[in-house]
């Protein structure tokens, strides 16, 4: 936890601040967001049946592209493109994405790592150089309401989420949500953003 | 006079530990449930109290270790609002694993709609299920305004010994209907082995070994019929088929009953013929029901109130 700049739990008692904010802590370790997260502030009024979670993110992530996993050049045959990955972790979604743009007869995977795709164009390396392969703030989106939403207290389903940039707000509740909660909640992001 | 047994468990090698099951079987004790794994054996047993030197001593021959476990031959019910992640594994899974640890046999139960504040609820089924067992123990989370004002309504209905298990420090007359309340065990998403943690574990163990006793007390002034224990002896000797059924413990013993791992449909006749001695059968001492659980076989004991005689 020693990467968040601030971390800050807040609960109606006191000495439930302690246990609730391992909880959340347990959650940042689990889904491995503590890099990802400068600054966070939760308030959880049981009463109220009211939870706020908000946090800014350490910087928004660049997309990635084929050029950033694979060096890609002209196959031998002409009319081809030639892509050889450094990892394999993106094949899946990368073979998906050429099946689509290209046709599944297009691609040959000669070997694990290798793939050639056929485009009848050599000048395709570029096209090919950028596709977008991941993009982590999209996925970052996803794993922030999954955080969000495995940190608050279960049953709380009506919920607001946004993000924006690198803020994030986090909204739940059982009851009908209140419009002055979400207002409260982009207050606390301006107080911790300021801070 | 029936002899009085002691529940333990003994742990070692499974070389040789049919030295121990035969020795038992002698004295007179029961084995109420085998977990071999690997090269290991689990077994609980009911040893009786005059002959436990013996068992003791045969133990350390056998390089193994007898300990004893006070809630064997009790079901617990562990009581989770739901089967989300905020209560699985950690922390209902520790919960029961400790009391597995003492010897009971635990079923965890996620309600379908126990979480929340306002909208928590328990259905007819859940409620006659939990009933079916010993002692239902309710894991509940970090908030006492939770735990003291909503959550209660989940206990309408059951009629088993209910304990709490919570975060905060509160004392058992703040929460309403429960029996015990057990303080630090709250929702935590992390295994539980600190030395604090454990200890809060042992603490909820020890609460439910002095509710289990107080029951035990109550049922010696009006005994069962026949002992659980025997009626399991029973069973596997006059059901074989019981020796291919795969659940971990296809004779669950409670305190006043057992419940039966076979299909109520193909097997409930077998089970109440089954013969305890020359005149009687189970039936006559005992209500056999199907079980709220799958398809199984309740069976619970009458009192000698009932029969006006032990076996």
């Amino acid at each position: 936890m020693a990467t968040i700049e601030k971390f800050v739990v807040e609960t109606t008692l006191e000495s439930e601040i302690k246990p609730y904010r391992k909880i959340v802590e347990d959650v940042l370790t689990d889904l491995a967001m503590a890099g990802k997260i400068s600054r966070i502030h939760v308030v959880v009024r049981p009463e109220e049946s009211l939870f706020l979670m908000v946090a800014t993110l350490r910087r928004v992530l660049p997309l990635i592209k084929v050029s950033d996993i694979a060096e890609v050049s002209t196959g031998k045959v002409e009319g081809t493109v030639l892509i050889e990955l450094t990892e394999e972790k993106p094949l899946p979604v990368l073979l998906e994405l050429l099946w689509d743009k290209y046709g599944r007869n297009s691609v040959d995977q000669p070997e694990r790592r290798t793939l050639i795709v056929t485009t009848g164009d050599s000048d395709e390396v570029n096209n090919v150089k950028n596709i977008v392969v991941d993009d982590p703030h999209k996925s970052l989106k996803a794993t922030l309401a999954d955080m969000a939403i495995r940190a608050s207290p279960e049953g709380f389903r009506v919920r607001y989420h946004s993000l924006t940039g690198s803020d994030f707000i986090f909204v739940a509740t059982e009851d009908q949500m209140k419009p002055e909660w979400v207002e409260e909640a982009n207050m606390l992001l301006e107080k911790l953003k300021g801070d | 006079m029936a002899a009085v047994l002691e529940p333990y468990i003994y742990e070692g090698g499974i070389h040789k530990h049919s030295l121990l099951v035969e020795l038992l079987e002698d004295l007179g004790g029961y084995i109420v449930q085998k977990t071999p794994a690997a090269t290991e054996v689990t077994l609980n047993m009911l040893i009786p109290k005059r002959d436990v030197h013996l068992v003791e001593e045969l133990a350390k021959k056998l390089l193994g270790k007898l300990t004893k476990a006070p809630l064997t031959g009790v079901e617990i019910a562990v009581v989770t609002p739901t089967l989300a992640y905020h209560h699985l594994p950690h922390s209902a899974c520790d919960v029961a694993e400790h009391f597995r640890r003492d010897g009971a046999n635990t079923n965890m139960i996620g309600l379908a709609r126990g979480m929340g504040r306002r909208v928590a609820l328990s259905s007819d089924y859940e409620r006659k299920l939990i009933n079916e067992h010993d002692v239902a123990v309710f894991t509940f989370g970090t908030f006492s305004d939770c735990i003291i004002n909503k959550k209660t309504k989940l206990f309408e209905g059951v009629r088993i010994p209910i304990i709490v298990t919570g975060g905060p420090d509160l004392n058992t007359e703040d929460v309403p209907g429960a029996d015990a309340y057990v303080g630090n065990i709250g929702r935590i998403s992390h295994r539980m082995r600190k030395g604090q943690e454990i200890e809060s574990l042992e603490n909820m163990n020890r609460i439910v070994g002095e509710i289990v006793d107080q029951m035990r007390e109550n049922l010696s002034r009006d005994p069962v019929s026949v002992l659980p224990a025997r009626v399991m002896k029973e069973i596997q000797e006059q059901i074989p088929d019981i020796n291919y059924v795969l659940t971990p413990a296809p004779l669950t013993l409670q305190l006043d009953g057992i419940r039966v791992k076979l299909p109520f449909d193909k097997y409930h006749e077998a089970v109440e013929n089954i013969e305890l001695d020359e005149s009687t059968v189970l039936s006559d001492v005992a209500n056999i029901t199907p079980s709220k659980m799958k398809d199984y076989i309740l069976v619970k004991i009458k009192r000698k109130s009932d029969t006006g005689f032990v076996i």
